[in-house]
């Protein structure tokens, strides 16, 4: 009988002593792999500044936000590292907590695409944008437009985000004569392009995977993803086409009912701090969102890195998250039924 | 003095996850009838719509395709699994039941990605089967198996392999060879004694390896979602696309509710089919 009251005991205050930790620690919800990987350089600095240890939950971005939502008042996390768009969702479901920007001394020098409002901040930008295999493709294929994967060297080839449509029906409308708003002018181009492509893809891995084993040489992508496969030997170019790349900003939010909300604040201005941004990009081959973040002279050369004003307003297409959350889901389902099958 | 009592706490664990089960699943019904709000998770009112989307042809098709490559999957997974079941357990040669059993089982072991992942590699333009057929000059093109519902079929085939030799080696185990040499005596071939004897004697075996991959089959994901590139579509890719990619619960509810409705159905419809067989080869 005494054993078990030990057991008992011991078990008890095993509960405790994690739950206790749990209370000590920041939790951030993030993807995992690389993902995590770079939030790290984030908590290592918050860490050495506050004394605070930082803990990751990791997911997926939509499964993340679907568990946020079941939580709702009891949040797993912290903060959340999520895409623009999809923190509007949260927003607008009331998960996030208002920002208090006077507290995050490094909102002040911001670049404009980093303001996403008053309840997420954006960290860095990538871009969506066609890359190929040029060592897989005929010797003098270039894609300087978007309107270049409707050649017939990319018949076939091809493959699409499945989870995501927008990048390519935001191209469509803007050939089109468009925007995200309007999209439906695009329509035609999407019908059109339906034959060429061979597979959608459903995550970053396969994405990668499709690209690294050549089953389809040419491909709407992530270019954090593309740099991480040029990185490993994969020869991939990656263009960014006369009429811009979509842009894709992530951000931090704070989840609502926190009980960290200072150190959630300053967990943010320590991702936003010029030297942490550079440290960031330098890692994803990002664009920083602080004006003073001096990130390295041959990142700042790459295609889709912008660190000018002018790069910002030439090269980029960006699209308001809440026309982007909204449309999403009608997005997804014309996406479905009438390109997937 | 009544059994019931000393029982009753035995049953406590499957009541409660029955309960559980139930509860999801009303919560389901009850979201394939609410409205969908785009740009927000919460659901509006009470709807039909979601069921009028059903015909629309690509979720259609998904049902069709399901109900197609669970059946073909179902077929040639038994069509695979019979011999080597069958010399799993006739062999008298120790170190060949165990390769047998190392090749047929250990697969079982390795999760369902890392099995696809593998085939992906297997199937791809530039994969291990196109460079070998290549090789030997069977083929002068790269044939397509990747995003086809022939190579779906061909990964969940082996997916379930492992499962129907189980089944199948337990069946076959069960039979009395005094049979088999009766029948030999009396001047039937070997191939006469596996159809007309071995093969009616293990048909309770057959029947419940069919259905057992037909239904895993049915509901599943990973394989259609990698091999498949969303080419090919199973309900249970169209319900992810809706719930986890547009953020369609509702939608997704419903796509569920009919995955369900399917699946019970299927199931039934082979069940007769399967009672009926069973009466028409028992041997008398």
């Amino acid at each position: 009988m005494k054993r078990i009251w030990g057991v008992l005991g011991a078990m008890v205050l095993a509960l405790a002593s994690t739950a206790a930790s749990a209370q000590e620690k920041l939790v951030v919800s993030i993807w995992g792999g690389n993902w995590k990987e770079g939030a790290g350089i984030i908590a290592k600095e918050f860490t050495k500044r506050t004394g605070m240890e930082v803990e990751f939950i990791t997911g997926g971005t939509l499964d993340r936000l679907a568990k946020a939502k079941v939580a709702k008042d009891s949040p797993e996390s912290d903060v959340v590292f999520t895409t623009s768009q999809v923190g509007f969702l949260y927003q607008a479901d009331g998960l996030f907590e208002k920002l208090d920007k006077a507290k995050i001394a490094n909102y002040a020098g911001l670049v404009s695409a980093a303001d996403r409002g008053d309840y997420e901040v954006g960290v860095y930008s990538y871009v969506y944008s066609p890359v190929y295999r040029a060592d897989l493709m005929p010797k003098d294929f270039k894609l300087t437009s978007w309107n270049d994967l409707w050649s017939p060297e990319v018949a076939g080839k091809l493959s699409l985000p499945d989870f995501d449509p927008s990048h390519i029906i935001i191209a469509s409308a803007v050939l089109s004569g468009g925007t995200a708003a309007n999209w439906e002018v695009g329509i035609p181009l999407l019908e059109k392009l339906k034959p060429g492509v061979k597979a959608f893809y459903q995550s970053d891995a396969t994405s990668q995977d499709l690209l690294k084993t050549g089953e389809t040489p040419v491909q709407v992508m992530l270019s954090i993803n593309a740099y991480h496969l040029i990185q490993n030997g994969v020869p991939v170019t990656i263009a960014i086409p006369k009429e811009g790349a979509v842009v894709g900003i992530d951000v931090l939010g704070i989840n609502a009912g926190t009980k960290k909300l200072d150190k959630a604040q300053e967990f943010i201005n320590v991702a936003l701090d010029p030297e942490i941004q550079r440290q960031l990009c330098n890692f994803h081959k990002c664009s920083p969102m602080h004006k003073d973040a001096k990130i390295d002279a041959e990142l700042a050369k790459l295609p889709g890195i912008f660190t000018t004003p002018e790069q910002w307003s030439t090269q980029a297409i960006i699209t308001p998250d809440e026309i982007r959350a909204k449309l999403l889901p009608t997005w997804k389902a014309w996406f479905t039924e009438n390109m997937m099958q | 003095m009544s059994k019931r009592p000393f029982l009753i706490p035995f049953l406590v664990p499957a009541i409660l996850v029955a309960v559980i089960f139930l509860a999801a699943l009303a919560e389901i019904l009850q979201y394939s009838f609410r409205e969908f709000i785009p740009g927000s998770l919460d659901v509006g009112g009470f709807t039909l719509d979601n069921f009028a989307r059903i015909y629309r042809p690509v979720y259609f098709k998904a049902v069709v395709n399901t109900f197609v490559l669970s059946l073909a999957t179902a077929f040639f997974t038994l069509i695979l699994s019979y011999p080597i079941a069958f010399a799993l357990v006739r062999t008298k040669v120790e170190w060949v039941r165990t390769l047998l059993i190392l090749l047929s089982i250990t697969p079982l072991f390795t999760g369902e990605i890392v099995r696809t992942y593998a085939w992906m590699l297997v199937l791809g333009t530039n994969g291990f089967l196109n460079t070998m057929l290549l090789d030997i000059g069977i083929i002068s093109e790269p044939v397509t198996f990747m995003y086809t519902r022939a190579g779906v079929v061909i990964a969940l085939v082996q997916f379930a392999m492992p499962v129907m030799i189980i089944i199948l080696a337990t069946a076959i185990s069960h039979i009395n060879t005094d049979y088999e040499k009766a029948a030999a005596n009396l001047g039937a071939r070997p191939w006469t004694v596996i159809t007309r004897v071995v093969i009616p004697l293990t048909m309770p075996g057959i029947i419940s390896g069919f259905i057992v991959i037909f239904a895993w089959t049915m509901s599943a994901f990973a394989t259609p979602q990698l091999i498949g590139g969303g080419k090919v579509l199973m309900i249970s890719n169209a319900i992810y696309l809706q719930g986890f990619s547009a953020l369609n619960f509702p939608f997704a509810a419903t796509l569920s509710v009919i995955a369900l409705i399917s699946a019970f159905a299927s199931l039934a419809l082979m069940k007769l089919i399967a009672n009926r067989l069973e009466r028409q080869t028992a041997i008398h």
